[in-house]
């Protein structure tokens, strides 16, 4: 696969010095594409191995359900409920603020990639950006939201 | 050969896929199949910034939304008790507002491919040769557009407090244990000496 990255990159080169401008990008995006060739390949394994398990257990598994296999079975007594009953409203608040930080997370990635082009000022700009969430987070803290009671 | 024909081949696949599994997620009948089938929307939208180039924000796609909003809808679709044969009734009632959601989406997709077509130079470009998707967006996000950067923080602390405020409940009656109050509990708060009288109680 190595092999086949530098060849791509060097035919690259070539067409570019040699002055045929439509076939440049096709192929630097092609060499580009290709680092993704190990990342395909792996979804590709999980697809088969995650398929096999559910053809073979359909293969061979012996299979002869009736009407009070596969019913629900509740120690005994018919059920009372539906299984998808109502969640409580605070998993939401839990997700919410999941979401934010997770978010606030997301934004100092490229932060850090870059903190030694955007100087001072880049990394005063992110601490407020940090303030305004800490103050939140304290707001959230505060107010007990992240109390599971 | 077969290599120059491989993004357009990654691409047609991926398309197919999320337009596949958005059709599916109002197809389905189990809104947690639709959620499912959102997150499979999701993954391949991101396959498509990779194709693009934008390797950044498909992993933030990925993160962001597969990670987090995906659960979110998971809680919101277990948190409501609705009668989904009931909601697919009122399917035709959302009709015209739906179409002219639709619509405008249509319009804006044709507006930004006569765009490309009438300006065929004008692609997207992601970062300048040499530096990587993630540091070019660094390096304008916390400089040239850091106002809007700070906008993002408040808003990200209004969506915070909005949802405390709107989601938070104390209930009374809840047993919990208050760590500081029980150690600041001291002898004389907590013990009383009291002298009883032969043949009486302590009656209060």
């Amino acid at each position: 696969m190595t092999d086949g990255l530098q060849f791509i990159a060097f035919s690259t080169v070539n067409s570019v010095s040699s002055g045929t401008q439509l076939s440049a990008p096709l192929s630097t995006q092609s060499a580009f594409l290709l680092e993704y060739l190990p990342v395909v390949m792996l979804f590709a394994i999980g697809l088969v191995i995650s398929l096999a398990f559910l053809v073979m257990a359909k293969i061979f598994a012996p299979s002869s359900p009736d009407a009070e296999k596969i019913s629900t079975y509740e120690c005994g007594f018919n059920s009372f409920d539906d299984s998808r009953m109502k969640f409580d409203v605070r998993f939401y608040l839990v997700a919410i603020l999941f979401i934010i930080f997770d978010i606030e997370v997301a934004f100092l990635f490229p932060w850090a990639v870059s903190i030694d082009k955007i100087g001072v000022y880049g990394w005063a700009v992110v601490m407020i950006f940090l303030f305004e969430l800490a103050v939140g987070l304290a707001y959230a803290w505060k107010k007990g939201a992240l109390d599971w009671e | 050969m077969f290599v120059e024909m491989l993004p357009a081949i990654a691409f047609y696949i991926l398309a197919a896929t999320a337009v596949g599994m958005a059709f599916m997620v109002i197809a389905s009948r189990n809104p947690v199949h639709s959620v499912v089938f959102l997150i499979g929307t999701f993954l391949a939208s991101a396959g498509l910034f990779v194709l693009m180039g934008a390797e950044f924000l498909a992993l933030l796609l990925i993160m962001v939304y597969v990670g987090a909003v995906a659960v979110l809808f998971m809680f919101v679709v277990m948190m409501l008790d609705v009668d989904f044969v009931e909601m697919k009734q009122g399917f035709l009632q959302y009709l015209p507002i739906g179409g002219v959601v639709a619509c405008i989406l249509l319009a804006e997709m044709i507006l930004v491919g006569a765009a490309s077509l009438v300006n065929p130079g004008a692609g997207v470009k992601f970062a300048e040769d040499g530096t990587s998707n993630i540091e070019a967006i660094g390096n304008v996000l916390y400089t040239e557009y850091a106002f809007f950067f700070e906008a993002v923080g408040l808003i990200l602390l209004l969506a915070m407090v909005g949802a405390i405020v709107l989601t938070l409940r104390k209930r009374d009656g809840v047993k919990t244990q208050n760590i500081s109050e029980q150690i600041a509990r001291t002898r004389e708060g907590g013990v009383e000496l009291v002298d009883i009288k032969p043949g009486e109680g302590i009656g209060s």
